[in-house]
């Protein structure tokens, strides 16, 4: 079958599963402005920004041809939930036919997970299908961890675009891999090619470190946030983004009492603003502000669709969490009517006030009482 | 002790029960006023831009409850019924409060809510009010079943085709006309009951459409277990509100003679984006027609009436010309 699914940061992982299981796969293609535009002309008016870039992006799939497209629902309050059925309606209005399955979390309903995953199987043997998943997932865990690498270096880079290059070059080698023992070399490989780029790293109390939290879909697409980060590197700060497909699939695939993983280490330390999880990750992420700071970044930066409901809450948090632990915390919201100027200026001024604390090398105590001061300075930057 | 109720979102389905449940345990229950331009702009300056209308509202009324000398403000926190969660706004209310109105935070009194049924009376989720009114278990418990009692009352009183605000009329011992039977048009009037019955918001929408001859059915007048959720029927919204919004107006479409679907929705709502275009596909597919009126803090009254008009009108000429 033709198998099409959302474009989602690196998208190398999700090609080659459905390839291994004997799947022609159409890959998405980045989200363009037609595919914003398709999308909000397509979808209701006051849904999230995410709904209507997958929309686009499901209608250009459809355009060429895509018999089944395969996304994610996700759990809890918020998530894509019933996202994808509204997407099917939608897209049998328009005269496609297209069956959209939904991978639920495997823990809530490891039924219908499974029912799910042999719906796309294609006559697999089921032991062939687990080593496939075992192959895909460690593909996209290495790499993230490359290109979370990446993010870090890119900022000093000496030539401009040298990073980009190389790192379209590491996703053609993945995407020639088919076996574990081949991935061994590639990762060597890949590694190779990142540290041979030449880069200029000042000494460690000149660099200067922002994290990035927010909604899952938009802090991963780099064409739904503007290319913050690599905004962000090229201003030359180092850049670490919270959430990685891969930290994604551990936290929904793997049930906590057997996963230590970083995202429920985060979930505990959100747990003293808030009781409970409002949706989406509002509370990995409170935890993750939290986090960086303990860690010494130098500010974080928080993005959320427009209108996000659980973000929005996250939101109304970040002025009690810079209070408390003293960092800075840029929010912004993106929708398809946010201008590129508006980020970057924006960006700019914080950073010049991230780079600016930062001289003053760690804050202390007294300081940070004082931070209702710096509150009010971000007043206007939010 | 004196406990501030907000007139705002679930007071329009829940004050009985909350009445009921603060004054078995001796506390004086004190009602914010009715929502009027001055609670919605205190709301909008303090709450963050982007949220809905609603929870601006909300906040409005607390507002407006500081100022009334009480000991505590009464901020629910509707997490789920059973499988099924409350709008992430719901839950995060107790957020949205604190952190948006400086010096709320000894102020707040918060139950977290994870009730099985439509009835909030699970005992647990009360037990750390125990220690803040200094009652007992029993007398929490006690008071709950009470509660309960007069929750039900209420929901019966809907049932029969009263509004909300009606019932609560009937139960405080006033005299209200009965329900209307026949009348040229039946319209279903689908939206939140804090939309829908908040006069200031809606612009008295129920009363309009009656002047105009209309019967008006919403949600809350069909039983629960018509709008249940039904996972057999496919993916439901999986908030609660939204849940019984939607699979009202399913019902209606399928079961009942209505002339046409109304959906008020408030600006910015998340769930009712979804389930917006859901009721239109619908309504669609059954040739029913639909309208969608969307509220924010600067509707202005003549543009519902007009539109309340021009939709009327529409629909007395279809059923004219069948
Ligand atoms: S988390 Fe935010 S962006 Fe994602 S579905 Fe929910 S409201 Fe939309
Ligand atoms: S249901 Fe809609 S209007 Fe109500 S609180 Fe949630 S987002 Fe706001």
């Amino acid at each position: 079958m033709k198998v099409s699914f959302p474009y989602m940061g690196c998208v190398t992982g999700f090609k080659k599963l459905f390839e291994l299981l004997g799947h022609e796969v159409i890959m998405p293609e980045k989200p363009t402005q037609r595919t914003i535009d398709l999308g909000v002309l397509n979808s209701p008016e006051f849904i999230c920004y995410p709904f209507k870039i997958m929309m686009g992006t499901y209608i250009e799939a459809c355009e060429k041809g895509a018999e089944l497209i395969v996304s994610s629902g996700g759990s809890g309050p918020c998530r894509a939930g019933i996202y994808g059925d509204v997407h099917k309606k939608i897209l049998h209005e328009l005269g496609y036919d297209v069956e959209i399955v939904i991978f639920d979390s495997l823990f809530e309903n490891f039924g219908a997970f499974m029912n799910q995953v042999f719906k796309i199987k294609n006559k697999t043997p089921t032991l062939k299908v687990m080593k496939y998943a075992y192959l895909v997932f460690k593909m996209i865990n290495q790499m993230d961890g490359i290109e979370k690498e990446l993010k870090h270096l890119r900022a000093y880079e000496v030539n401009k675009g040298d990073f980009d290059k190389c790192f379209d070059k590491i996703k053609e080698l993945y995407d020639k891999t088919y076996t574990l023992k081949q991935m061994k070399k590639t990762y060597a490989k890949a590694l190779e090619m990142l540290h041979a780029v030449p880069v200029n790293i000042p000494p460690e109390n000149k660099r200067v470190r922002i994290g990035i939290v927010g909604e899952i879909y938009v802090i991963m697409e780099s064409s739904t946030n503007m290319d913050i980060e690599k905004r962000l590197n090229a201003l030359g700060v180092e850049v670490e983004n919270i959430q990685y497909i891969s930290d994604w699939v551990k936290h929904h695939i793997i049930p906590r009492r057997f996963s230590k993983e970083e995202s429920w280490k985060m979930f505990d330390k959100g747990y003293q603003y808030k009781s409970c999880n409002c949706g989406g990750h509002d509370m990995e992420n409170t935890g993750a502000i939290v986090h960086f700071s303990q860690k010494g970044y130098d500010g974080v930066v928080h993005l959320m669709p427009f209108g996000c409901l659980p973000e929005l809450i996250t939101r109304s948090i970040i002025p009690q969490i810079t209070e408390d632990y003293g960092i800075p915390v840029l929010s912004m919201s993106m929708d398809e009517q946010q201008g590129e100027a508006n980020i970057q200026t924006r960006l700019e001024a914080f950073i010049d006030l991230c780079k600016n604390r930062s001289n003053k090398q760690q804050i202390s105590p007294a300081e940070a009482a004082n931070s209702k001061e710096l509150k009010k300075e971000f007043a206007g930057i939010m | 002790m004196k406990i501030g109720i907000p007139r705002a979102l679930l007071y329009y389905y829940y004050y009985p029960f909350f009445e009921t449940f603060f004054k078995e345990l001796g506390c004086e229950v004190v009602l914010s006023e009715e929502t009027n331009a001055k609670i919605i702009s205190d709301g909008c300056k303090v709450t963050v831009s982007e949220l809905c209308v609603p929870i601006k509202i909300f906040n409005g009324h607390v507002v407006s409850l500081m100022n009334k000398n009480v000991d505590y403000i009464f901020v629910p926190r509707f997490i789920s019924i059973g499988k099924e969660w409350y709008c992430p706004k719901f839950i995060g209310l107790g957020e949205i409060v604190k952190y948006s109105i400086d010096s709320m935070k000894d102020k707040m009194l918060i139950v977290e809510l994870k009730n099985k049924t439509d009835i909030p009376d699970r005992i647990e989720d009360y037990m750390p009010l125990a220690e803040k009114l200094n009652v007992t278990k029993a007398q929490l418990k006690n008071a709950l079943k009470k509660a309960k009692i007069s929750f039900l009352k209420c929901r019966k009183l809907s049932l029969q085709g009263y509004t909300i605000p009606e019932a609560y009329s009937i139960l405080k011992g006033k005299e209200v006309p009965p329900p209307m039977q026949k009348a040229d048009l039946t319209i279903g009037l689908m939206g939140y009951v804090n939309n829908v019955y908040d006069d200031f918001v809606s612009m008295s929408a129920v009363k309009k459409l009656r002047e105009m001859g209309v019967k008006v059915i919403t949600f809350d007048m069909l039983d629960e277990n018509i709008i249940k959720l039904d996972k057999s029927k496919g993916k439901q919204p999986f908030w609660t509100f939204a849940r019984k919004v939607y699979n009202a107006a399913n019902y209606l479409i399928n079961n009942v003679e209505i002339d046409g679907i109304i959906h008020l929705t408030a600006f910015a709502c998340g769930p009712d984006s979804v389930i917006g275009k859901m009721m239109e596909l619908e309504c669609g597919e059954k040739d029913i027609p639909f309208m969608t009126i969307r509220i924010d803090e600067h509707t202005g009254e003549s543009h519902v009436q007009t539109r309340f008009e021009a939709f009327t009108d529409m629909l007395k000429m279809r059923k004219g010309a069948k």
